[in-house]
């Protein structure tokens, strides 16, 4: 294959692609509107609900009253470890790697143990778990657990619980991640589709035919004039959106900066990939209809997969992480090769010049 | 040299071209004359590689048309202009020019000489830059062929070349034609222009679905219709018509006023004996000329259809 002609047919495409309103408007408009102004305006006034610093709670802890300034360490005068009691009242002890199920403790020592339908009073307690467990003048270190009723007790956990909007936007930002996939899977769909019916419509294919130029050149060269415009757009617009989020949203939510390597993945992998699919089904249907309009409405069922993608993640199916992106990106491009060898075959030079009318 | 062997294409039932075998030499004009879908089209189509024959083959050089890796090099040694333009009509002359010189590897210093060279000749270089979609049918049908000359090619193929050109600009193509034939370059072109074909074809091949005729304009006149002069005479005698017959190998055709309308078989042989045998009559001759016919003679004769368009 000649490289040097896929390459002028690429920047033929390109120096044409200046002068289509169109296609530059919808290389500069999508992007921007898309991945850097929506999610901005979108998401912004969310920030004004998060607190600037993590909360310490537990689920379902209810507290009343603080723990009196009278109150001392229990006396202990035994101890037992590594055992579990059940309906038991245990006073006076130290209680070391229990399980304590519905048991009344009153005036121990509690570490490492797990409570469960219990009631702790005058006690003191560590790296424990309490759950649905009433504490009436105790003082804890580094629990966890949930539902718990704190009376007059002074009691820290280790769990955070986090506000509602601190739970809502790692998904709105994957949701600003996907946007940033489907932006260079929709574009094609644009431009691609002017590939070989704008070619066709201009009458300009027959005598780009008659050149030297080969099937794959060809096919290729018009890969690369979707491709560049797309990505090139899309990794612009990018930089400037994640700028953004970093500037004027992360730090207001306490979230570290992006982007991260799920981030970087999905952007020089996942993207190219999607966008390459994208472009290979514009080609396939615009080589085979003679509108470019239907090739446009025909082409916009091939960003499917990327849809698949977006709703996994919106529903919570899929989680992104750098794995995950990468077995996107295989899946990709698995079909891409597919799709080339496809396009390839049924590109037919003589029934786009005989049949198209 | 093109050799066309058979060539055929069939669309489903309809046949395009059916054995179409002609022989086109290195550095000649060859005209493909033909009324519409005729198959004209389709069989420049199937020597420019864009198409697969049904039956037969043709060979440029040495290389078939059939064949795939010869394809590739036939297609880099045509120059090919089609129908319509088919320019990028956003993009300006030069790049235009450019893009498909570059497409045959056309070295940059020589592609932009010629370039520049090209547009100067069309008068275009002052507006090299500006869309050529602004630019009249005849300038974008210039450019065309301008386009399809870049690479320099041994072998020209020109579909309709002067359809939409003006007299002057028609005529500035086809002195190129001609200026190109000299240099040796072999030039297929279909045509409707009938005169045009007469004037600068050394041979036409008149098709309609197959091949009918081919050969040079004038032996295909003259094979097709005998050899007619026109005598003007001062009086007609009224036994004429009858006496003249005597005369072996002239037919008289018709008589206009006091012109003899005569056909004769061997020119050089007959007229002067008609020439003698008028004289010893007593008829004196005013003016003695060839009657011509034309190209449109033989089509009509042959095709049995005027022109399409």
């Amino acid at each position: 294959m000649a490289w040097h002609n896929t390459w002028t047919l690429t920047r033929k495409d390109l120096a044409e692609f200046r002068h289509q309103k169109l296609v530059l408007g919808s290389i500069i408009a999508m992007p921007l509107v898309l991945g850097v102004i929506m999610p901005l305006f979108m998401f912004y006034p969310l920030t004004s609900l998060a607190p600037t610093q993590p909360t310490w709670d537990v689920t379902g802890l209810q507290e009343y009253g603080t723990l009196p300034d009278t109150f001392t360490a229990p006396y202990t005068n035994h101890t037992q470890m590594n055992t579990q009691a059940h309906a038991t009242t245990i006073t006076n002890t130290t209680l070391i790697h229990m399980t304590l199920t519905n048991c009344v403790l009153i005036s121990c020592i509690i570490q490492d143990s797990t409570l469960t339908n219990s009631t702790v009073a005058y006690s003191v307690l560590t790296e424990s778990s309490c759950v649905d467990t009433i504490l009436t003048t105790s003082q804890g270190t580094n629990l966890s657990g949930r539902h718990i009723i704190a009376d007059h007790s002074d009691l820290t956990f280790i769990a955070i619980k986090p506000s509602e909007t601190q739970l809502v936007f790692p998904t709105i930002l994957n949701l600003i991640l996907i946007i940033f996939i489907i932006i260079p899977a929709t574009l094609p769909t644009i431009i691609a589709s002017y590939s070989i019916v704008g070619e066709k419509n201009n009458r300009s294919l027959e005598p780009l035919l008659a050149t030297p130029i080969t099937d794959g050149e060809l096919l290729t060269g018009k890969i690369f004039s979707s491709l560049i415009p797309s990505m090139g757009s899309t990794l612009l617009a990018f930089t400037l959106g994640v700028s953004l989020l970093d500037i004027l949203l992360l730090p207001k939510i306490a979230m570290p900066l992006l982007p991260n390597l799920t981030w970087l993945l999905s952007m020089l992998v996942l993207a190219p990939t999607a966008c390459l699919m994208s472009i290979l089904g514009c080609i396939i249907v615009s080589s085979k209809v003679s509108d470019v309009r239907a090739a446009q409405q025909v082409g916009g069922f091939i960003v499917m997969p990327v849809v698949v993608l977006m709703l996994g993640v919106l529903s919570g199916f899929i989680l992104l992480s750098p794995l995950t992106v990468l077995a996107f990106t295989g899946i990709y491009l698995g079909i891409d090769l597919v799709l080339f060898y496809f396009a390839k075959a049924i590109f037919n030079r003589e029934e786009i010049l005989t049949k198209w009318k | 040299m093109i050799t066309c062997t058979g060539l055929s294409k069939h669309f489903g039932s309809i046949h395009a071209i059916d054995d179409f075998t002609v022989d086109i030499p290195t550095g000649q004009i060859f005209g493909l004359l033909g009324p519409n879908g005729a198959g004209k089209t389709t069989t420049m189509r199937m020597l420019c590689c864009l198409l697969r024959p049904t039956k037969g083959t043709a060979h440029i050089d040495s290389y078939d048309i059939t064949k795939l890796a010869d394809a590739h090099k036939i297609r880099g040694m045509i120059g090919f202009l089609p129908e319509v333009p088919g320019l990028y009509e956003t993009l300006g002359a030069y790049q235009n020019l450019d893009y498909y010189a570059q497409f045959y590897n056309v070295p940059k210093p020589q592609r932009q000489e010629s370039i520049k060279k090209t547009l100067d000749d069309l008068d275009l270089w002052n507006r090299r830059s500006e869309p050529v979609g602004g630019f009249s049918k005849g300038m974008k049908q210039k450019i065309a062929i301008a386009r399809a000359l870049i690479h320099d090619p041994p072998y020209l193929f020109l579909d309709e070349p002067t359809a939409s050109l003006d007299p002057q600009a028609a005529k500035l193509v086809r002195d190129y034609i001609l200026d190109l034939k000299t240099q040796g370059t072999t030039i297929l072109i279909n045509t409707h222009n009938l005169t045009e074909a007469e004037r600068i074809c050394d041979q036409v091949a008149l098709i309609k679905n197959t091949l009918i005729k081919v050969g040079n304009p004038k032996h295909l006149e003259h094979s097709i219709f005998a050899r007619t002069i026109a005598v003007t005479v001062d009086h007609i005698p009224p036994t004429l018509p009858q006496t003249i017959t005597s005369l072996p190998g002239v037919t008289l055709n018709k008589i206009q006023d006091t012109t003899l309308y005569l056909s004769v078989k061997n020119p050089s042989d007959d007229n002067p004996r008609i020439i003698d045998w008028l004289s010893s009559q007593g008829i004196k001759i005013t003016f003695i000329t060839e009657e011509e016919h034309t190209l449109e003679d033989v089509y009509l004769k042959l095709l049995g259809t005027p022109q399409g368009g």
